[in-house]
């Protein structure tokens, strides 16, 4: 065989003086952006919205429709984002916003924000969320929009939240659901590092409550981060260090990390359950999770579904959302597996092509 | 290559560019430093040590807060202030008002179908 040998050619000549000026200007310039991406707050959830409804911390938008009326779709459509973060994720920043994508498809659209919960809503439960709030929130949002049906969007805990719902008033006039990495099923209680550490006997949620009650923010943040150290305590940042000359990229970077900055606490109410009753026993899909004294048959839930799950997810790792599609009443349901992680799927580069388009053409099949 | 490009001395290191080096070190390390904490994370001793740390917190600084809060409800109950306690609760009972509200709202929305937003 025959071998090619080549000397890579090789520079000695010196830069010259105006060349490290040169690079240590920029590398000045460079910096002095990385510092404001870090520490000041970029403009997110831009997309006009009004205020229609409010209950304790709770708020329901209506997004102001960007379709003439006859163009709409007649079925409104509610996201539901979860407990411990902002929605803003859903209207990240103009031109890269699921909320303005789906006005532009000619929707109805809601968002709930549950709000941060403040010390007196410690006691604060799933049985509230989903059986107190959710359905005065499905009134309203039927009162404004005039429909007596309804499409929701599940994201997270608030996919948890939904498919409680969805199965406990099976009659509220919900037609489609969409869940997004929705916890659900704890069988496997090496998938995940949540569940593997709260499933640890010295770890106590009860304590955690009793002390603190709610959980604070920066714990639940720290929780996940750690799921996944190098890369969010150090990989996120060198990836911006990285592209700081993009700035399509820094100004990405930003909106995402605005948002995760902007922490808030969890209900302690609702954290004992999620780790007593579902991470600890499972109970949601064993058939044994009651609310208010009503168990929740996941039988009973019979709106059209479409379950997203993200394959790389390591907060609600794929195995956690897919035995749900067994075991719901749904006659059309549809489970749809997206390459990227649990936020990435809606608000990466990815999402726009991939995730936003199927979800909309499922749904606006059913929305007629 | 240019005269101007500094990096096309000794194949790519470039003694004046302020981060090059660090980031060569990085990329070398953090690969193998994110998998092998990821594999550490999810072992049932860091787990167990975990739950353990933040027991011992909550216990060790139970005291002193139960300590705080007990003082500070007596030094508020002196001055005829309220404490956080009844602020909370009253909050709670102003959030029942307000279910009952809307939920009023709703039956006069029935009632006068007509009736604007």
């Amino acid at each position: 065989m025959a071998t090619t040998e080549s000397t890579p050619e090789v520079n000695n000549e010196f830069p010259s003086f105006s060349d490290v000026c040169a690079q240590w200007h920029k590398a000045a310039e460079n910096w002095d952006k990385f510092h404001r991406a870090l520490t000041t707050d970029a403009k997110i959830a831009q997309t006009p919205k009004q205020l229609v409804w409010t209950l304790n911390k709770a708020k329901l938008y209506r997004y102001t429709p960007v379709v003439p009326e006859e163009e709409r779709k007649p079925i409104p459509f509610l996201m539901v984002f979860a407990i411990m973060n902002r929605p803003h994720v859903l209207d990240l920043r103009p031109g890269h916003s699921f909320a303005e994508y789906m006005l532009r498809h000619g929707y109805d659209l809601y968002l709930l924000d549950w709000g941060a919960p403040g010390p007196e809503d410690k006691n604060m439960k799933f049985d509230d969320y989903t059986l107190e709030y959710l359905p005065r929130v499905v009134r309203k949002l039927k009162k404004v929009s005039g429909s007596d049906q309804f499409s929701m969007l599940g994201w997270c805990l608030g996919a948890l939240i939904s498919t409680m719902y969805a199965a406990l008033r099976p009659d509220d006039g919900l037609k489609n659901l969409i869940l997004l990495t929705a916890p659900l099923d704890f069988e496997n209680k090496d998938a995940g590092g949540f569940v593997r550490w709260s499933s640890d006997p010295a770890f106590n949620a009860d304590i955690i409550v009793e002390k603190l009650g709610n959980v604070p923010g920066e714990m639940i943040d720290n929780g996940a981060k750690m799921l996944k150290p190098i890369e969010n305590y150090f990989g996120s940042f060198t990836m911006l260090w990285d592209n700081i000359e993009k700035p399509g990229s820094v100004e990405a970077w930003h909106a995402m990390n605005t948002w995760v900055r902007d922490i808030i606490p969890m209900a302690g109410g609702a954290y004992k359950q999620l780790i007593n009753e579902l991470y600890k026993e499972n109970r949601l899909i064993n058939g044994k999770m009651k609310l208010r004294g009503e168990t929740v048959d996941l039988k009973r839930l019979k709106a059209n579904l479409l379950n997203v799950i993200a394959q790389a997810d390591h907060i609600t790792p794929p195995c956690q959302s897919e035995r749900i599609m067994d075991l719901v009443g749904s006659e059309d349901k549809e489970l749809l597996r997206v390459r990227g992680g649990h936020i990435g799927i809606m608000a990466g580069r990815g999402a726009e092509k991939n995730t936003w388009p199927h979800m909309e053409s499922w749904l606006a099949e059913r929305s007629g | 290559m240019s005269k101007s490009d500094p990096k096309a001395n000794n194949n790519g290191f470039n003694p004046f560019d302020p981060t090059g080096m660090l980031k060569g070190m990085r990329d070398s390390n953090m690969d193998a430093w994110a998998k092998m904490m990821v594999e550490f994370v999810n072992t049932e001793a860091y787990a167990e040590s975990t739950g353990a740390m933040l027991d011992a917190w909550l216990t060790t600084s139970g005291p002193l807060r139960k300590a705080m809060e007990k003082s500070m409800a007596q030094a508020l109950a002196e001055l005829n202030l309220p404490s956080r306690d009844d602020i909370s609760r009253l909050a709670e009972r102003l959030t029942h008002i307000e279910m009952r509200l809307d939920d009023m709202e709703a039956q006069i929305d029935e009632a006068l179908p007509t009736r604007s937003q």
